[in-house]
């Protein structure tokens, strides 16, 4: 089409003002202030990943250390130490951390917005984060790490057998971390549901939004009673409550049901915005539309309410009563059926799809085989008998692993080769991509297959080392071999990233051909995410061929952050929100919430101080900014 | 644009109220959060008192009711003069909003001061059995959230004295007052867990 100057300079004019009012601080005082939601989101990526490697590390001593029997390279301390690090680290630190990072980058592009709803609250659960991981790793390397290990069971976890302070620095990070998560959770839901395009309806949401939905809410109701759960334990530590002390009429299984009550459904916490991935590179890679929206959809729903459900199942071996035990032995093997659905919509989808066989579809083709591995024992050990057979043997390591690293991790990297091109405006490698896969996946298997036939044959976790003669000692050294191939494969991971940033291919904007609103705009998109704003007509925007002339979203001031609200249900356009501009509060309220939470560790009356620390941050943080001081209504000669 | 339909949204406006908000939104959320917080220990008040062969253990009363059936009275009370401060503001009556702050914010300490009283007078502490440890704890954390509401509605009630609120800015009153009648509602079914349960479910 053919503008005239004045239009074309006006429209670069209204691009350079939405960059000079969207765009980050720059330097280090800078960065301490920034609020975008992409900024946030990296943050959270690369320090997940970070943590990723201290994990794996610690697991692969672990690894080194059973590679033979009554191997003295690790003292049990350090054992102890190492697997309720790598435990914590990896649920805590990583796995949930890592998916809302990518939520926050993606979620925003995906439905349409500039931004989320409240940025400021973004940066804040990204300090709470750091702040926790930072304590916890200090305390491992000075030798006081937890070591009850990371569901720190009492009265294991209690004062009598636990007389340091390893155990307080575990509960109060891990209910700090939980302030983070909840944080999130709040933001995500808010976004979604109110700051979607124009058109986007909840039936055109793509699945991942759906997902990360599903497991906002599911961080909502799951982690509070973790967090009273940690307080109690944390009062029982410090003031001599006697929550868990069945001497003083407290009891050690409630501690079980608290912690399993989150627990179980962190998992799901986990997978299921993993399974959002999933769906996003079949629909790409298959090169159609999904088969069976709605049955995803429902499933995803499903398993979230589910998920609360089978906690018990943690607990087969407490002694609880019988008739209880097979409920929970229901809902176990209810849960395979959503998950199932999912899978068989999956498949359906492939089946008929012209496949692209690049990096993040192998991915997506690992976690089908894995994952349904996984499945398989759990329906296994839903069974009370069986799991009284193979409780706290390596059966239930293999489990979990298969289910983790299956159902999530595979996703993850899938992701992260699906979207890095989206974050950094680079391609990674595909040959590098291909050998990371398969590296990974041989790895993978080699470590953890194993583990069944050791839990089996009655290896039980969490021991430093075994004897000679029991016959364990070959499958351990595979299984050690196994671990050092998915190093190399992590290794390779790693190189592949160094060598994109540095000199790798540049992205187009949609370097996959993709269907979703994420590659509609820049890679990496422009500080101001899109302009003009789109509108959507379809369940796959950049695919869809609307009747008519392309519609877009015009009117948001460009001289301040202006995101477009639209109603809950219809995607109507209803009002624009003004957001907050950077800013250092987030930073004052997370230290002074470190105050209190460190209190707790060392001096109770460091709390209230704390307490009234957190009510001056956020006092000063919720206070008008001078522009919004006087309403336009008032002032006459404003807008 | 050339060939491209515009939806112009610039006459929207730029402050709503209600379930229009983000922000009312992020405060029901929070809400869900605290209940669960808040059902999580009223669950395990109900657990220990089942693994209990005595609810309250032995040498201790059942808790007295006169002074706390009082107290529940006068937070329940204080609900009012906030509900009629966010009404009036809704209204543009800015005079409304700071005298009904005043009146629930003072009934909210009156509350406070009754249950420091109340406290001091009880025969056992946080750390003699499971059921002193789940009282004090209850109680400490329900103390807490209606101290945050006397801080939080003294910031609400400066901004309202130098005159930020008005008939179309009044999200903040509205969200306060959200807080507050969830911090005395659920109140009520912790005064019931904790002063009739030991006497009626026995």
């Amino acid at each position: 089409m053919d503008q005239g100057p004045d239009l074309r300079r006006a429209a670069a004019d209204e691009h350079l003002e939405l960059e000079r009012t969207w765009s980050s601080p720059c330097g280090l005082i800078g960065w301490f202030s920034h609020v975008n939601h992409r900024s946030i989101g990296r943050r959270f990526i690369v320090t997940a990943f970070v943590f990723f490697l201290l994990g794996g590390i610690q697991a692969l001593l672990m690894r080194l250390q059973l590679a033979s029997p009554e191997s003295g390279l690790i003292d049990p301390d350090t054992y102890r130490q190492l697997f309720t690090m790598h435990g914590t680290t990896m649920m805590f630190f990583f796995a949930v951390p890592v998916m809302e990072g990518f939520a926050m980058y993606l979620v925003p592009l995906m439905i349409g917005s500039r931004d989320m709803a409240f940025p400021r609250m973004n940066a804040f659960g990204y300090y709470v984060y750091l702040i926790a991981g930072v304590v916890l790793y200090g305390a491992f390397f000075l030798g006081m790490a937890p070591d009850a290990g990371w569901f720190a069971y009492v009265p294991l976890a209690g004062k009598t057998f636990e007389p340091g302070l390893r155990m307080d620095f575990w509960a109060t990070m891990v209910t700090f971390i939980e302030v983070s998560a909840l944080v999130a959770a709040v933001e995500l839901i808010v976004t979604i549901l109110k700051q979607r395009a124009v058109g986007m309806t909840f039936t055109r949401m793509p699945l991942f939004v759906w997902a990360v939905l599903v497991m906002a809410f599911m961080i909502l109701f799951a982690m509070p009673p973790l967090m009273i759960g940690s307080v109690m334990l944390a009062l029982d530590r410090t003031v001599g409550t006697h929550f868990f002390n069945p001497a003083a009429g407290g009891d050690v299984v409630l501690w079980q049901h608290v912690f399993w009550f989150f627990g179980h459904p962190e998992v799901y916490i986990i997978f299921i915005p993993a399974l959002g991935m999933v769906s996003s590179i079949v629909i790409t890679f298959a090169r159609r539309p999904i088969f069976g929206y709605k049955a995803l959809v429902l499933s995803l729903v499903a398993t979230g309410f589910i998920g609360f459900g089978l906690w018990v199942h943690h607990m087969f071996a407490t002694g609880l009563p019988y008739l209880g035990m097979s409920f929970f032995t229901a809902a176990s093997m209810l849960i395979a059926i959503p998950s199932g659905v999912q899978i068989f919509c999956w498949i359906a989808t492939l089946w008929d799809g012209r496949l692209v066989f690049r990096t993040p579809l192998l991915f997506v083709l690992g976690f089908l085989v894995i994952f349904v591995a996984g499945g398989v024992t759990g329906v296994m050990i839903a069974s009370v008998p069986f799991d009284l057979q193979v409780h706290d043997t390596f059966f239930i390591v293999a489990h979990f692993h298969y289910v983790l690293i299956g159902g999530a991790v595979f996703p993850l990297f899938g992701g992260v080769y699906y979207w890095f091109p989206k974050i950094t405006g680079r391609m990674l490698s595909e040959r590098l991509g291909q050998w990371n896969f398969w590296t990974m996946a041989v790895g993978f298997n080699v470590t953890f297959f194993p583990m069944h036939q050791l839990g089996l044959e009655g290896m039980p976790r969490r021991v430093y080392t075994y004897v000679d003669g029991l016959g364990w000692d070959n499958l351990n050294l595979l299984a050690t071999v196994g671990a050092l191939i998915l190093t190399l494969s992590v290794l390779i991971f790693l190189v592949n990233v160094a060598i994109s940033l540095r000199s790798g291919a540049e992205a187009s904007a949609d370097p996959w051909a993709a269907d979703s609103l994420e590659w509609a705009t820049g890679s990496p998109p422009p500080s101001y995410n899109f302009h003009p704003l789109p509108v959507v007509r379809g369940r796959y925007p950049r695919w869809e061929k609307a009747e008519g002339p392309p519609v877009v979203v015009i009117g948001l001031r460009g001289d301040r952050r202006e995101v477009l609200v639209t109603q809950t249900m219809e995607a109507t356009p209803d009002y624009r929100s003004v957001l907050p501009g950077p800013s250092f509060a987030p930073l004052w309220l997370a230290l002074a919430a470190t105050v209190a939470f460190l209190g707790v560790v060392y001096d109770v009356r460091l709390v209230p101080v704390g307490g009234l620390l957190s009510f001056a941050a956020l006092a000063w943080w919720h206070w008008p900014r001078e522009h919004e001081r006087t309403p336009p209504w008032k002032a006459g000669t404003a807008s | 644009m050339n060939g491209t339909a515009a939806i112009d949204v610039s006459h929207l406006p730029n402050l709503v109220s209600g379930g229009r908000a983000p922000l009312w939104w992020a405060m029901v959320l929070l809400l869900a959060i605290e209940g669960t917080v808040f059902a999580t220990l009223v669950v395990s008040y109900f657990y220990l008192r089942m693994v209990a062969p005595a609810w309250p253990p032995p040498g201790v009363e059942p808790p007295e009711l006169l002074l706390p059936t009082i107290n529940t009275i006068v937070l329940l009370a204080s609900s009012v003069p906030m509900y009629i401060a966010d009404r009036g503001i809704t209204k543009g009556r800015s005079r409304r909003l700071l005298v009904g702050l005043g009146i629930a914010v003072a009934l909210a300490i009156v509350f406070l001061v009754l249950k420091v009283v109340e406290y001091s007078g009880v025969s056992y502490r946080w750390d003699d059995h499971a059921y002193g440890s789940i009282v004090w704890t209850i109680i400490g954390f329900h103390s807490a959230h209606v101290m945050s509401l006397v801080l939080k509605s003294l910031v609400v009630g400066t901004l309202a004295w130098r005159g930020y609120f008005d008939g179309r800015r009044h999200l903040g009153v509205q969200i306060n007052g959200l807080y507050w009648h969830f911090v005395v509602a659920v109140w009520v079914p912790l005064y019931a867990v904790l002063y009739w349960a030991p006497r009626l479910l026995d």
